[in-house]
């Protein structure tokens, strides 16, 4: 089948720390809008992941890696330690991307274990769902409405005919 | 229909001119000749295509080719019924196209004709060099740094860039795009590559942020004309940095296709990488850094190189670490006033502690 690759461990603690800096780096102005988007939406992103208690692999071929190689293999595999909770990323074609990816879906995941219906997910989901009823209420009201307008209009009419 | 499974026939078992003498004689059982197959099917078969001939990434490959004549840039982003549903003859001559080059060896970015670099989308074509997904932190190391500059009132030009060996555009170009006041020249000594950075620019809509210039940093004739667009703030470079041995152990994906002159960094690797040393005084400002991707040999090098040539001014401060594990990056920062001196260039070195 294939040349034979190896999941490899990478990226915990210290080195990773860094990448979670520039995300909460973010909020220091480097990508604006970003943030911007970010507080717009109604509630609070829910509550960060520690680097520390993450772990990364990616696929790694032999060899020095860099320019010698040129791989694809942009998956990115990122497990929460405390809850075992593991997400797979590869929507994208930047492993950049995948990984910030992977733990916001994470952090998603993650807060919904612990949270339950308390979490974001869920709190948003029955926002959604609470607006959605009110707008189907008011449309009902408002058809019956014409519906009684249209009856008295009908009545009035062959009354007069 | 049994339109589809005729034409499939055709399509699938003939690799026309591309294909050369040799003839795809298996066909792998699990997949029907007649009825329709669904891109999640067609992976499997071109898997098993890729796998026989030895292609490596014989999935990965088929994944990306499908995915994109299907308008999505991965497999798994694309919807699950478009994965099911079958495909059209145009779909199934595309990918049977695209699936050929691969048979060659082709790069899938070349194939696909783009690629992505963090969150852009580039252009690619032979034999600009592919941006490598290490590359990528050191955009994000870039950022972090700077966002802990202090910043006097965000002036428009900053911080001013300087990229050496730009290939594509892709560090430049992602550096313009977070950093909403920063300006850039970029330079390559390839022509193909100046022009396609320079369309990645204009589809990016950056062009008006960037100058692109063909230069050679390895001839110091050329170091001259440079100096007007300094000093700058920040320089920043993924050199060729492979040594002969690397060059020689190359896939053919890389030596068939991309262009040499981007990998080679001489016996040692050092050779590009020295000239961008001796020509950071020069450009550089006062406190203003260097970042550098190198191969993981070269960090001590690169140290020792630079405490045997304390007139440059240019301290290496730290050395990060890629996705893999391996030491790749560099900043390096210059101090001292602006002043102009020549270099001795040789890569000869002595063996020193690496710092950090």
């Amino acid at each position: 089948m294939g040349a034979p690759t190896s999941l490899i461990r990478a990226c915990t603690g210290r080195q990773a720390t860094s990448l979670w800096e520039t995300l909460m780096g973010l909020s220091r102005g480097i990508t604006l809008t970003a943030v911007q988007r970010a507080s717009r939406k109604d509630s609070p992103a829910p509550l960060a992941l520690e680097e520390g208690e993450l772990e990364e692999q990616f696929v790694k071929g032999h060899g020095p890696g860099g320019q010698a190689t040129n791989k694809t293999s942009n998956c990115v595999v990122l497990k929460h330690i405390p809850s075992g909770i593991v997400v797979k990323c590869h929507q994208t074609r930047s492993v950049d991307q995948n990984r910030k990816l992977a733990r916001k879906i994470l952090q998603e995941k993650v807060d919904i274990f612990y949270n339950g219906e308390n979490s974001l997910a869920y709190r948003e989901k029955r926002e959604a769902e609470k607006k959605k009823q009110e707008r189907k209420k008011r449309a009902k009201e408002t058809l019956e409405k014409k519906k009684l307008l249209k009856e008295l209009r009908e009545a009035a009419s062959r009354k007069d005919g | 229909m049994k339109l589809g499974g005729r034409m499939l026939g055709v399509l699938l078992c003939g690799l026309g001119r591309a294909g050369g003498t040799r003839t795809f004689s298996s066909w792998p059982p699990h997949s029907p000749l007649t009825g329709l197959l669904s891109a999640a099917e067609l992976v499997g078969h071109w898997t098993a295509v890729f796998e026989e001939r030895g292609i490596p990434e014989a999935r990965q490959s088929s994944e990306y080719i499908i995915a994109h004549v299907l308008g999505a840039k991965t497999f798994q982003n694309l919807r699950p019924a478009l994965r099911s549903q079958p495909l059209s003859p145009p779909q199934l001559g595309r990918i049977q196209e695209l699936s050929s080059q691969r048979l060659q060896r082709m790069p899938v970015q070349y194939i696909l004709g783009e690629w992505d670099f963090r969150d852009l989308t580039l252009k690619m074509a032979p034999p600009v060099f592919i941006p490598r997904p290490e590359t990528e932190e050191l955009v994000t190391w870039v950022l972090e740094e700077e966002a802990r500059r202090p910043h006097a009132g965000n002036a428009e030009g900053s911080p001013l860039i300087l990229e050496v060996g730009c290939g594509s555009g892709a560090i430049a170009l992602s550096l313009l795009s977070q950093l909403p006041q920063s300006r850039a020249v970029a330079m390559d000594k390839g022509e193909a590559a100046v022009c396609l950075a320079q369309e990645n620019a204009q589809r990016l809509q950056l062009q008006h942020r960037i100058q692109i210039v063909l230069c050679d940093v390895t001839l110091e004739r050329n170091w001259a004309p440079l100096l007007p667009w300094g000093p700058v703030d920040l320089l920043v470079s993924n050199p060729p940095y492979l040594s002969h041995q690397d060059m020689g152990q190359l896939a053919p994906e890389i030596c068939s296709y991309e262009d040499p002159a981007a990998l080679d960094g001489g016996k040692e690797g050092m050779d590009v990488i020295v000239h961008i040393l001796a020509l950071a005084p020069l450009l550089l400002k006062d406190s203003g850094s260097l970042f550098l991707e190198v191969d993981p040999r070269h960090p001590g090098l690169v140290g020792s190189w630079l405490q045997s040539r304390p007139g440059l001014g240019l301290h290496l401060v730290a050395v990060r670490r890629d996705f893999c594990g391996r030491p790749r990056f560099l900043h390096i920062r210059r101090s001292g006033p602006q002043r102009g001196c020549t270099v001795d260039t040789s890569p000869r070195l002595q063996l020193a502690p690496v710092p950090g």
